[in-house]
């Protein structure tokens, strides 16, 4: 059994993680070794390698490459993670404000259909983007809002409100509400007592809640790519555009921002991971 | 509860809400609107031209065709994906020297850009100077063509979504293990259980309820299945034609705008369905005595 569990562990931990080395690897090559018929595996500190070697001469320039725009972009790859930045962090801090609003609302008060309500919310998520990313391109279209900021920000915010509001109703439901109480009968308003008791209280789901809101604005490509296509592309739309380019894809480019790209947010799941299984089944599940 | 503070209870939800509401029916009822017109991408003029494009989904035979490839993508990646997220959380589940990292490090592909990381599979997957064929030409075996073959790019891209979601799986697998009362495996020790009893009698019932949560979360997200699609063969390939890809193609490179809208509907019907499907079991779930 215990060669069986050794067995199943090895194999699917090298599946899990070769393809993130791999990527690693590939963002220290050069274009032509990124492409060349036989395996470079092993990056060395030599000016070259024999053609057929296994190893292929270490570089950065691809890290340093990424300051240029490539052939048939506009923009380089850094002022595309400033858009991905920008949108994502405004919708983030919107969701997680409005979603702890409307969290506390849920589970402070008696709302006339409530469950109906949180319900409506969650189905929400369940919309695939490019069902409904026709009407709002046609109403973008008329404000102006194709590739802009707020146009992105504004449906990221909504998208993610599904996941702040099941998030941060868990998060709430766990303060006692002796806390509050307390702060009312000594004269509190109920504005006063939820800035003053429960955002406190609640920093932490706060926090748990903005990196996952972070994350699904962070990946996010079917409505990045069709409504802005031109105009404050974000980084998975960029990438993905550079498919079918004239040049040729320019690997280690490609993985050298797809590394720095995805670096956050591996960060940011490991300072959450204590809250990870609440995150992914949207609060159902607490441990 | 309190029946207090009057109108302002509702100041609290009402913001998420309407913004919920505006831009969920918005799209639904414009949807319906253009679903029954010829309005095109480019161009500001359309006129109802009643049922025509509905007549249109139902003849030609590429749109029940993504439905089916939807619905087999959706089958084969969550069966796969619980699985072998099972059997891991199995593996992973008792204690040893390093088991948080490396559980911290096997989660790590779920968080990350689908459309990021499919398009850098394509430096495994490449028929040509992809790692994948140069390992398997080393030891002497045949090198298809993962991504350009057509009786393997649905694999691919089943086996990315597999890399991407396993974890999920994994995650919640092991909650559900972490559940289960140890007196439980105590007593069937007693009773000289056998392995595979104590499995099928006490792990798997009692696992079954989470995992069944997890099945139906991963079914609702993959039915939305396109920047894989997207990063491997693109939005135009008859084998791996998804139902999102497939509107992509309508929509923005056919710029039918009115037979997508068409389309986007009778999708929604389905997504509606599989998502009552959802929280008629979320409620069930949660009535329960955790």
């Amino acid at each position: 059994m215990r060669l069986v569990r050794l067995l199943v562990l090895g194999t699917y931990a090298l599946f899990a993680l070769l393809p993130l080395l791999w990527m690693g690897l590939s963002s220290l090559k050069s274009r032509a070794d990124t492409i060349s018929p036989s395996p470079r595996v092993v990056p060395v500190l030599a000016e070259g390698t024999a053609p057929d070697s296994l190893a292929f001469p270490a570089t950065l320039s691809a890290y340093g490459e990424l300051a240029h725009a490539h052939a048939g972009a506009e923009q380089s790859f850094w002022e595309h993670l400033g858009h991905s930045a920008i949108i994502g962090l405004v919708s983030t801090l919107a969701s997680v404000v409005l979603g702890t609003l409307a969290a506390y609302g849920f589970s402070r008060f008696r709302i006339a259909g409530a469950k109906d309500w949180l319900f409506f919310v969650l189905s929400t998520r369940f919309m695939p983007p490019l069902a409904v990313v026709v009407p709002i391109l046609l109403l973008y279209r008329r404000f102006d809002l194709q590739g802009t900021h707020v146009g992105l920000i504004l449906l990221y915010t909504v998208f993610n409100l599904s996941l702040a509001v099941w998030l941060m109703k868990g998060f709430v439901d766990e303060i006692p509400r002796a806390y509050e109480e307390a702060a009312l009968v000594d004269g509190y308003s109920r504005l006063h007592a939820f800035a003053r008791i429960i955002v406190p209280e609640a920093r932490t789901g706060m926090a748990v809640t903005a990196v996952f809101c972070l994350i699904s604005a962070w990946n996010e490509y079917g409505f990045a790519m069709t409504l802005n296509g031109n105009g404050a592309v974000t980084v998975p739309a960029y990438f993905a555009g550079l498919q079918g380019n004239i040049q040729g894809m320019p690997w280690p480019q490609i993985a050298a921002g797809a590394l720095l790209f995805v670096a956050p947010i591996a960060c940011f799941s490991v300072l959450v991971r204590g809250h990870l299984l609440r995150g992914v089944t949207f609060g159902t599940i607490k441990q | 509860m309190e029946r207090a503070s009057g109108w302002l209870r509702y100041g609290f939800v009402a913001p998420a809400l309407a913004l919920l509401i505006a831009f969920n029916f918005f799209p639904l009822a414009y949807n319906v609107v253009l679903g029954f017109s010829d309005a095109e991408l480019v161009g500001r003029e359309w006129s109802a031209v009643g049922a025509k494009n509905y007549a249109h989904l139902f003849a030609e035979p590429e749109f029940a065709q993504a439905v089916r490839r939807t619905a087999l993508f959706v089958c084969l990646a969550v069966s796969i994906e619980l699985a072998l997220g099972f059997a891991v959380a199995l593996a992973l589940h008792r204690r040893f020297r390093g088991r948080d990292a490396l559980l911290t490090a096997l989660l790590v592909p779920m968080m990350l850009s689908p459309a990021v990381m499919g398009l850098c599979w394509n430096l495994i997957l490449d028929g040509n100077y992809g790692i994948l064929n140069q390992v398997l030409a080393s030891v002497g075996l045949p090198e298809p063509q993962w991504t350009t073959d057509r009786d393997f790019k649905f694999a691919s891209i089943l086996l990315i979504d597999v890399w991407m979601w396993t974890p999920f799986m994994l995650l919640i697998a092991l909650a559900a293990l972490n559940a289960i009362p140890g007196t439980l495996y105590e007593a069937a020790e007693v009773d000289r259980a056998g392995r595979w009893t104590v499995f099928r009698r006490i792990t798997l019932p009692l696992c079954a309820p989470l995992l069944g949560l997890a099945a139906l979360l991963r079914t609702t997200d993959a039915l939305k299945q396109f920047d894989l699609v997207m990063s491997v063969t693109g939005a135009n390939d008859a084998r791996t034609q998804t139902v999102s890809t497939l509107l992509y193609q309508v929509v923005f490179r056919e710029h039918h705008v009115g037979l997508g809208s068409a389309f986007a509907c009778l999708v929604l019907v389905l997504v509606t369905a599989v998502a009552t499907v959802f929280t008629r079991y979320l409620e069930r779930l949660r009535r329960r005595p955790a």
